[in-house]
């Protein structure tokens, strides 16, 4: 059991996600930095299906009511175990009574905390993810709350490695570099305003505004422009994670994991192998994007999938 | 029918260009043929007015080979036969608190109140997509008398069971949400129960007579 003592800014369950279920416009709601969860798991000897936490905000203070490991990754933070500094990116041992508490963000936005035992919310749709428009899913579709009681079960002790070298733990720095793939509706807009698709060397400069949220990330900057004779806006049609639509005033979006559908431009895809970057971008940020090809996404895909099972082996 | 990647991981299958029957009824039997098939590595098959988007993990299967396998199966879909489509009906309370926005499409329309409910109820409509929200309905065509544009910055909440419409199309906010269409009554119908399967009231495809409650 996890009691929460004080909840940050907003804190959910998340998994993998919802799969399947898209014709009917569920989405996947799946933890964002798949990355960081991942290892999260990995240090707490949890299955890669398993439920974690997903943080924002300063203040998170949890009192765990059993021994336990736990792990926190992801932006980086300040973070004690009872007022002792503890490591990020590692394995941490939690006796029956300590108090976990983040007190600062330092870099990124979204820190992830796993324990070593499973999440016991009842699976909604296939997934223990939280829907927070709809409000179900996770624990009763909704953020933590000071005062509640975050049943875990079958807590044990993690076997095998429990700390990730450096080289796993991803700068949050700004600006964020964003490799992206020339998307359906590119040839929408006047060349001139998206010469970084042509050319390699270009680049285009954002700033993430502050609306942002799980569903999406709006960029401000110079607007991008619509060929005179293009549709503002498209036949409502699917999107993926990552899709980056532009509205009629020329400011991009960046979908994240709430959306299934949508009617505006869609300039681009984020590389598979920037996604979870994208969890991390704070408000006024610095965003650059720039363009590869496919192949090339698919090769750094590739290289940071290799990275991960070597330290991640499947359980 | 043309096939073009999406992305590393999604396949956009396109019928056509415009909003028409011919190509929803193709968009329906690629979609009902193709989710049958249950094929190893798709995750999931989005309808919507012209098109299919199709995300596979890549760890399953190519690109190369899903598309070669989703061209050869096109005789197959065209030549199925397809289940007669499932008639719903939704009551309506038009107007009033339930409908806000009605004043905007009466002056809009120059249209009085009972003529916009007249024709709004008088028509039936496809669902062309499900998205935005879990279990809402695209639906169309919308009559042209009653068209009116989007709300330029959409209202912060509109209660659940809202029905709006927006340029030729008309749907139904499952959930208390921001809206950018134009309200025009609420249903007490729950469109969406994530408790229960099949979960959504509507399915793609499906066609719905609003009436009047």
């Amino acid at each position: 059991m996890i009691e929460v003592l004080s909840p940050g800014f907003l804190s959910i369950i998340v998994d993998r996600g919802r799969q399947g279920h898209g014709h009917i416009g569920v989405p996947s709601s799946r933890e964002l930095d798949r990355h960081a969860s991942a290892i999260a798991r990995y240090l707490v000897d949890i299955p890669e299906d398993a439920a974690l936490l997903e943080v924002m905000g300063n203040d998170l203070r949890l009192r765990v009511l059993r021994d336990m490991s736990f792990a926190v990754t992801g932006a980086k933070v300040k973070a004690t175990l009872d007022d002792e500094p503890l490591r990020p990116w590692a394995a941490v041992r939690a006796k029956e009574g300590s108090i976990l508490r983040v007190a600062e963000v330092l870099e990124g936005l979204r820190y992830y905390i796993a324990f070593s035992g499973i999440i016991d919310v009842e699976p909604v749709m296939g997934s223990s993810t939280t829907n927070l428009e709809c409000n179900f899913g996770g624990f009763h579709g909704r953020p933590l709350m000071k005062g509640d009681m975050v049943a875990l079960r079958d807590i044990r002790e993690p076997a095998g490695l429990q700390t990730v070298p450096e080289t796993m733990i991803p700068s949050m720095r700004e600006p964020h570099l964003v490799r992206v793939i020339a998307g359906p509706e590119a040839d929408n807009f006047v060349p001139r305003s998206v010469r970084f698709l042509a050319n390699r060397k270009e680049t285009v400069l954002f700033n993430a505004t502050s609306r942002l949220n799980r569903t999406g990330i709006r960029l401000e900057g110079e607007p991008l422009r619509f060929r005179d004779e293009a549709e503002r806006s498209i036949i409502s049609e699917g999107l993926l994670p990552g899709t980056i639509q532009v509205p009629p005033d020329g400011y991009p979006i960046i979908t994240l994991a709430e959306r299934t559908i949508g009617g505006y431009a869609r300039l681009a895809t984020v590389a598979d192998a920037d996604m979870d970057m994208l969890a991390q971008i704070r408000p006024r940020d610095r965003v650059v994007l720039s363009s590869i090809d496919i192949n090339e996404a698919e090769r750094l895909w590739r290289a940071g999938r290799d990275a991960l099972s070597f330290y991640c082996k499947k359980q | 029918m043309d096939i073009e990647r999406f992305g590393e991981q999604g396949i956009r299958i396109i019928f056509g260009q415009a909003i028409d029957d011919a190509t929803h009824e193709s968009v329906r039997r690629f979609f009902l043929y193709t989710s049958s098939l249950r094929i190893p590595g798709i995750t999931e098959i989005i309808p919507s007015f012209r098109s299919c988007l199709i995300s596979y993990d890549r760890e399953r299967v190519g690109f190369e080979d899903l598309s070669e396998l989703l061209g050869e199966m096109e005789d197959d879909w065209r030549e199925m036969s397809l289940p007669d489509v499932r008639r719903m009906e939704i009551p309506v309370r038009y107007g009033g608190d339930y409908g806000p926005d009605m004043d905007f499409v009466c002056s809009y329309s120059g249209l009085s109140p009972e003529d916009v409910v007249e024709i709004h109820a008088g028509a039936t409509y496809r669902v062309y997509a499900l998205g935005f929200m879990p279990g809402f309905p695209y639906l169309g065509p919308l009559d042209r008398r009653i068209y009116v544009p989007r709300q330029e910055t959409p209202v912060l909440k509109v209660p659940q069971g809202s029905v709006g419409i927006a340029q030729l199309q008309t749907g139904i906010y499952p959930f208390e949400s921001p809206a950018g269409w134009r309200v025009i009554g609420r249903t007490m119908v729950r469109l969406f129960d994530h408790l229960n399967p099949p979960f959504s009231l509507l399915n793609f495809g499906d066609i719905v007579r609003f009436v009047r409650a």
